[in-house]
Formats: C-alpha cells, sequence, structure tokens
C-alpha cells in the first residue's frame, strides 16, 4: 500500500519494536520498579514505624510528665507534713528541755541548800570551838588576876569539866 | 518532505534504519540507567536514586489515586512507557543527534542520510507502543475484571440494540486510541525535527536555541501524554462496567 510505503511501515521493524519495548519494560519492571518500589515501601514503612515509636515516645512522656508532677505533688505535701511533725517536736523539745531544765535547776537548787547547811554546821562548830576558845582565855586572864596559880588551875579544871559535860549533853 | 526513515543496512533481510539505530541507543541508554540506579539503590538513597525515586512514587501515586488497587499491574507498564518514550526522545534533542551524515550509494531516496533519526519519528515505534499499549490494557481487563465483563463490554444485547452499537463504537473506539496514540507522537517528534532542521538551515548560531527548549519540554510532555492516557484506558477498562 502506498500509505505504508510512505510513513515507512514495515511488518519486519513493527515486530522489532514490538519485541525490544516488551524487553525494555521487562528489564524495567524487573531490575527498576521492583526493587525501587520494594525500598520506597520499605522506607515508608520505617517512616510509619518511627511515626508510631515517637507517638508511643509522647505517650510515655506525657505519662512521665503525670508522674513527675504526681511525684512532686506528694513530695510537697510530704515536705509540708515533715515540717509540721518537726515544729510540733520542737515545741515538745523546748517542752522538755524546760521541763528538764526546771528539774536541774531544783536539784542545783537542793544540793546548794544541803551544801549550805552543811557548811552552816561546820562554821557553827568552829565558831562554837572559836568561842570556847576566846572564854578559855577570857577566863584565864580575868582569873589571873583574882586567883593564884593553884585556885586558877582549880577553877579552870572545873570550869572546863563543866563545858565538857554540857558540851557533852 | 521524507517521512519514512532511511535503510543504513540489512542484517539477513532487516532492514536497519536509522530510527533503529536511535531505538538500540535508547535501549543501551535505559539498560545502563537501570544498572546505574540498581548498583546505588539502598535505603539511604544518593541523588540519582532521589531522583528517580521521585519519579516513580509520583507515578505510583498517581496510579493508586486513579486505579486504586489495580496500581500493582497497572503502574509498571505506564512507567515503562514512560521512561522509555522520554528518554528516546530526549536522546533524539541531543545537539547533533541528526549532524552525523552516512554517504550512502545505495539509497533510493538521496546520497547522504543521518546515521541516526529519533525513534519517534518512525511510525513503527509509535505504532508498536500504541498497540502495546491497548493489548496490555484488553490483557489486564481480562485479568482484573473477568472475561466475562470484558466481552459485555463489546457484546451486550440489553435494551437491544443500542448497547450494541454502543459496543460496535467501543471496538471503534479501540482502533482509534492506536491511531490516535501513535500519529501523535509520531507527529509531535517528526514535527519538532523539522522545525529544528529548518531553524539549522536559516540561521544555526543562536536561533535553534528557543525551538530546543520547546522541542525539549515536548519531548517530556508527549512521553507523559503517552503514558497518561495509557494509565486512564487501563483504569478504564481494568475497572467492571456499569450496568443501567
Amino acid at each position: 500500500m502506498e500509505i505504508t510505503q510512505k510513513f515507512g511501515l514495515e511488518v519486519k521493524l513493527f515486530l522489532f519494536q514490538i519485541v525490544n519495548f516488551l524487553v525494555i519494560a521487562f528489564i524495567l519492571k524487573k531490575f527498576l520498579y521492583v526493587p525501587l518500589k520494594k525500598i520506597l515501601d520499605e522506607r515508608k514503612s520505617k517512616i510509619e514505624k518511627s511515626l508510631l515509636e515517637s507517638d508511643s515516645a509522647k505517650i510515655i512522656l506525657e505519662n512521665a510528665k503525670k508522674e513527675k508532677e504526681k511525684l512532686l505533688f506528694e513530695a510537697k505535701n510530704n515536705a509540708a507534713t515533715l515540717i509540721e511533725t518537726a515544729r510540733v517536736s520542737i515545741v515538745e523539745a523546748k517542752k522538755r528541755a524546760i521541763a528538764e531544765a526546771a528539774r536541774n535547776s531544783e536539784r542545783i537548787l537542793d544540793d546548794a541548800k544541803q551544801r549550805a547547811a552543811e557548811e552552816f554546821e561546820i562554821m557553827n562548830n568552829q565558831v562554837e570551838k572559836m568561842s570556847i576558845d576566846v572564854s578559855k582565855k577570857i577566863i584565864l586572864r580575868i582569873l589571873s588576876d583574882l586567883f593564884s596559880n593553884d585556885e586558877k588551875q582549880k577553877l579552870i579544871s572545873r570550869a572546863l569539866k563543866k563545858i565538857d559535860e554540857k558540851i557533852k549533853n | 518532505m521524507q517521512v519514512r526513515p532511511d535503510v543504513l543496512f540489512s542484517v539477513a533481510n532487516f532492514p536497519v534504519t536509522n530510527a533503529v539505530a536511535a531505538t538500540i541507543i535508547s535501549d543501551v541508554v535505559v539498560v545502563l540507567f537501570v544498572l546505574a540506579i540498581n548498583r546505588v539503590v539502598s535505603l539511604e538513597p544518593t541523588p540519582l536514586q532521589n531522583a528517580v525515586e521521585m519519579v516513580i512514587d509520583y507515578f505510583i501515586k498517581i496510579t493508586e489515586e486513579i486505579a486504586g488497587e489495580r496500581a500493582s499491574f497497572i503502574c509498571p507498564w505506564v512507567l515503562s512507557f514512560f521512561i522509555f518514550m522520554l528518554i528516546s526522545n530526549l536522546i533524539a534533542q541531543l545537539p547533533g543527534f541528526e549532524l552525523i551524515i552516512l554517504k550512502m550509494p545505495m539509497s533510493k531516496s538521496c546520497n547522504k542520510v543521518p546515521l541516526l533519526r529519533a525513534a519517534s519519528t518512525d511510525l513503527n515505534f509509535t505504532l508498536a507502543l500504541a498497540v502495546i499499549s491497548v493489548v496490555v490494557t484488553h490483557y489486564l481487563s481480562i485479568k482484573c475484571a473477568g472475561i466475562k465483563a470484558y466481552f459485555t463490554r463489546f457484546i451486550t444485547f440489553r435494551i437491544f440494540p443500542v448497547f450494541l452499537f454502543v459496543g460496535i463504537l467501543e471496538f471503534l473506539n479501540e482502533i482509534t486510541k492506536i491511531i490516535s496514540f501513535s500519529f501523535r507522537l509520531f507527529g509531535n517528534i517528526l514535527s519538532g525535527e523539522r522545525i529544528m532542521a529548518t531553524m539549522y538551515g536559516i540561521f544555526p548560531l543562536g536561533l535553534p536555541l528557543p525551538f530546543m527548549l520547546l522541542e525539549f519540554l515536548v519531548a517530556i510532555i508527549q512521553a507523559m501524554i503517552f503514558a497518561m492516557l495509557t494509565l486512564v484506558f487501563m483504569h478504564i477498562m481494568t475497572d467492571k462496567p456499569h450496568t443501567i
């Protein structure tokens, strides 16, 4: 036909082009489309997985935040309770310390009183002794002018005997 | 003006034309391109893999949007049409592609013939792609919709003879598809080639540049149109026919 000759249509060339394209289509499908589709799918699933993981991480983070807030709240409450307890303890300790101090001061006062009484007793004895000595000396001085030595001795011994008796009594 | 490609030589009675030579070069480029991609393909893509992935992802998404679950059957074909046609069209846009002239004393038309000629300017090439597109569409139609639904599209006795006539129109439509597919691509690329040749003839310095850019666009657009029409026809044919 004239038109096929004009356009150069030939069965052999036409079949060659068909076979050629089918081979190229096979190569493109087998070595380009399939591997790249696989890579694209893998990447897509990886991205989806990562997104899911990030979502779960977000949930975990939110839970952790809630947990943190809860713990902070509990800690604040505990701290307030502890402060209150400490305050009460301090007041009680203060009361105890004051009572203890009062007891100690009473004890010290009693001790001091007892010691003062003992000191007074000792002093009393010493004063008594000293007064006897002084009396002895006064008597000896007075009597030395009125009596002789023998009489003095007798009187002194007699007076001393009376004093001793009195002391003993 | 000569429309048919020139025969360079014959191998066992097979005429090797300059369009066939260009087709073989396109094949080599496609194979090298596939090998290059295959060597670097990984989960962490190189710039080349990224670019190819972008194209493939675009086609996968658009096929899934149009054809839904049938995308896995349709997409490889659409992608093959696009890539092969794009590469063969772009190779023809390279400066000096048709400037290698051979002296052919045996040639009937003229003594000097270009060694290479855009594959799409050979009607055998465009017609072969059109026939493959339509035949594969019908094959997928039978595979996806079933043989009964496939034949119902062409032969049905409902509301006789209205749907019988519609069936005949559908059949004619399939033939028209082949013609429109093949002649659209053939005409566009051939006219572009002729315009470029004319511009080179008028003023080779600078004047062809805007037309080169235009032809570059035409090369991409024609590949896209062919792929998209194939996608739409495959979607329509693989869909079950609507009943009244």
